[in-house]
């Protein structure tokens, strides 16, 4: 013992001084705003106990900046969810603005390339003002970035997971557009540069929520998976993701109980679903109806309504679904909404999730504003990526189903298995415009003609045209819908490669 | 009290209008249906307040884009 007291005292004292980041004043000022601290969001979203830190006695690599930079800034380690394993970077703003330096970036590296080792998620819980200022001034400063060659690289070898909690710019707006799953408070900021350095580089004011607040990012870019209210709803929101998919890529996704099947009323569907094809619904409430009871979770929501994408679970595994929904833009597929299908694809495909596709939809959104949007382009990424996946695909028209979108939406070897509902309609356009488009004849110019004219484009375009041809391999009661999904998963469930995706899409971009 | 525009997301015919100026809707409320490709398409509140103005009539012809009304948030 002689000797050791006093080297152990400073060392607690190290230690003690970290967990103060910024100070009890800092701490107490947050905790009136209602917002938890960096270590405070840690012990959220992690199990009791389980959080190990790396880098805790780490600062800034200036000497006179050592006694203000506690963990410099951001506080890293590793820790369980619902036991199972995950890394974590959370910012303290409350020191040095959580700002990136020479050494923190070290820190996050060296976190970010163990949990692609180990195999476990990586989360990032972002509230940084940038890049730091004396770290990165000048050549040697700006010289010295960009150690790791593969730091923004994406394998989705493990999902990553991000949380704009406050302004997030530089790094942490890189390492968050590179995840699989964002969530933003509200009066956070996600942009390139704060509105002070972006109102003065472009000489006129940027306000905060226009550059960038959580509606832009929800309902316009789709960068944002969902806006919250508090920090402990969004970190709650990160668990239930994670709940869905495996640590790494080199395990299934997580199976859970089997639920109750007195619970599922598959009767409801027919009242979810008109069978008057003018007559729009609402496709969440059918997903509902056909998955898991309670097992929903939809990824961005408010951002290109005319398509659904969710995580699912049918009989306790998960499942990813696909639809287009009739309720916005009648389901017609824009550029956002095919962006949105496609990096949905991707993330299944990726974690092995396999894929069930809804569809009623028009066709795509045609007219100039989509063209200017390079919707062909889009649309053939969507249908790039669709044929690239190697998880089982399955689909069901349930009602329209026209042209390219037909085959965009799983339609023939497009899936493993097709099935329509005596409802579908199948054909390379919507009749009432096929009639215009063929023979030059409206509704209003000759409604007896017209009403010939579409009774003939409309033959044969029905569920049983489709079995007939074997291109649908069955034609569903709607009701059977879910006994049908949960067969058939079972019939494609990649026996050879034990459920395994080959991972083809594995490196798509994260924005595209 | 913030005043907010509702755009039509598509180009169509005015149908049916749902609500009128006073009324209370929550979000993704019907304000009024469009038709549009042979189908009808509801435009939806796009969150909770109070409808301020409607701009437009049943017949009207809009655009993707047109701000049919207003509410208060």
């Amino acid at each position: 013992m002689a000797g050791h007291e006093e080297l152990i005292a400073e060392h607690e004292a190290r230690r003690a001084r970290a967990l103060e980041m910024g100070g009890a004043k800092k701490m107490e000022a947050r905790k009136a705003q209602g917002r938890l601290n960096a270590r405070e969001r840690i012990d959220w979203i992690f199990d009791e106990g389980s959080f190990a830190e790396t880098g805790m006695l780490a600062t800034s690599h200036i000497p006179e900046m050592r006694d203000r930079s506690p963990a410099d800034g951001k506080v890293c380690g590793y820790g369980k969810i619902e036991g199972r394993p995950a890394a974590i970077v959370s910012c303290d703003l409350t020191t040095l603005g959580a700002s990136s330096s020479l050494t923190n970036v070290r820190k996050m590296g060296h976190l970010r390339r163990t949990a692609i080792r180990n195999g476990m998620p990586m989360i990032f819980l972002n509230e940084t003002s940038g890049a730091r200022i004396p770290d990165t001034m000048g050549a040697q400063g700006t010289g010295a970035l960009g150690q790791d060659p593969e730091q923004f690289v994406r394998g989705r070898e493990i999902p990553y997971a991000a949380a704009c909690l406050g302004p997030s710019y530089g790094t942490g707006t890189w390492f968050t557009m590179l995840s699989d799953f964002v969530v933003m408070r509200k009066g956070a900021c996600l942009a390139v540069s704060s509105p002070r350095v972006t109102s003065l580089a472009i000489g006129e004011t940027v306000e905060l929520e226009a550059l960038g607040g959580w509606k832009l990012h929800t309902e316009t870019t789709g960068l944002v998976d969902y806006a919250v209210d508090t920090d402990e709803e969004g970190l709650d929101l990160i668990k239930r993701f994670l709940s869905y998919l495996p640590s790494h890529s080199g395990e299934l996704p997580p199976v859970a109980e089997l639920p109750n099947e007195s619970e599922i009323n598959e009767d409801s569907i027919l009242d979810i679903v008109p069978a008057e094809r003018q007559k729009v619904y609402d496709v969440r409430k059918l997903i509902a109806a056909i998955v898991d009871p309670g097992s929903v979770f939809e990824l961005k929501p408010r951002f290109a309504r005319v398509a659904t994408t969710a995580l699912t679970r049918m009989g306790g595994k998960v499942v990813g679904v696909v639809a287009t929904n009739p309720m916005f833009k009648g389901g017609a597929l824009d550029p956002d909404g095919c962006d949105k299908i496609t990096s949905f694809l991707v993330l299944c495909d990726s974690f092995h999730i396999p894929i069930v596709i809804l569809t009623d939809t028009p066709g795509f959104l045609i007219g100039v504003e989509g063209e200017r949007r390079k919707a062909p382009g889009k649309i053939m990424n969507f249908m790039t990526a669709l044929q690239m996946c190697s998880v089982p695909k399955l689909s069901i028209v349930t009602r329209k189903s026209y042209g390219q979108a037909y085959l965009n939406m799983g339609g023939s070897r497009n899936s493993d298995e097709m099935a329509a509902w005596p409802t579908a309609d199948v054909g390379f356009m919507d009749p009432n415009i096929g009639v215009n488009v063929v023979y030059g004849v409206t509704a209003e110019s000759d409604p007896q003609k017209f009403e010939e004219l579409k009774a003939e484009i409309s033959r044969e375009t029905s569920a049983y045209d489709l079995a007939a041809i074997y291109s649908a391999q069955a034609v569903l009661d709607p009701r059977e819908t879910r006994r049908w999904l949960l067969s058939m998963l079972s019939v494609h469930s990649r026996g050879r490669e034990r459920g395994f995706s080959r991972r083809a899409l594995a490196y798509w971009p994260t924005t595209f | 009290m913030a005043e907010e525009k509702i755009l039509s997301e598509i180009t169509g015919t005015v149908w049916k209008i749902e609500m009128g100026v006073g009324s209370s809707v929550e979000e993704d409320d019907v304000i009024m249906i469009l038709e549009s490709m042979k189908m009808e398409i509801p435009v939806l509140a796009p969150g909770s307040g109070t409808i301020a103005s409607i701009l437009v009539e049943e017949g009207t012809s809009i655009v993707e884009g047109q701000e049919v009304a207003t509410m208060t948030t």
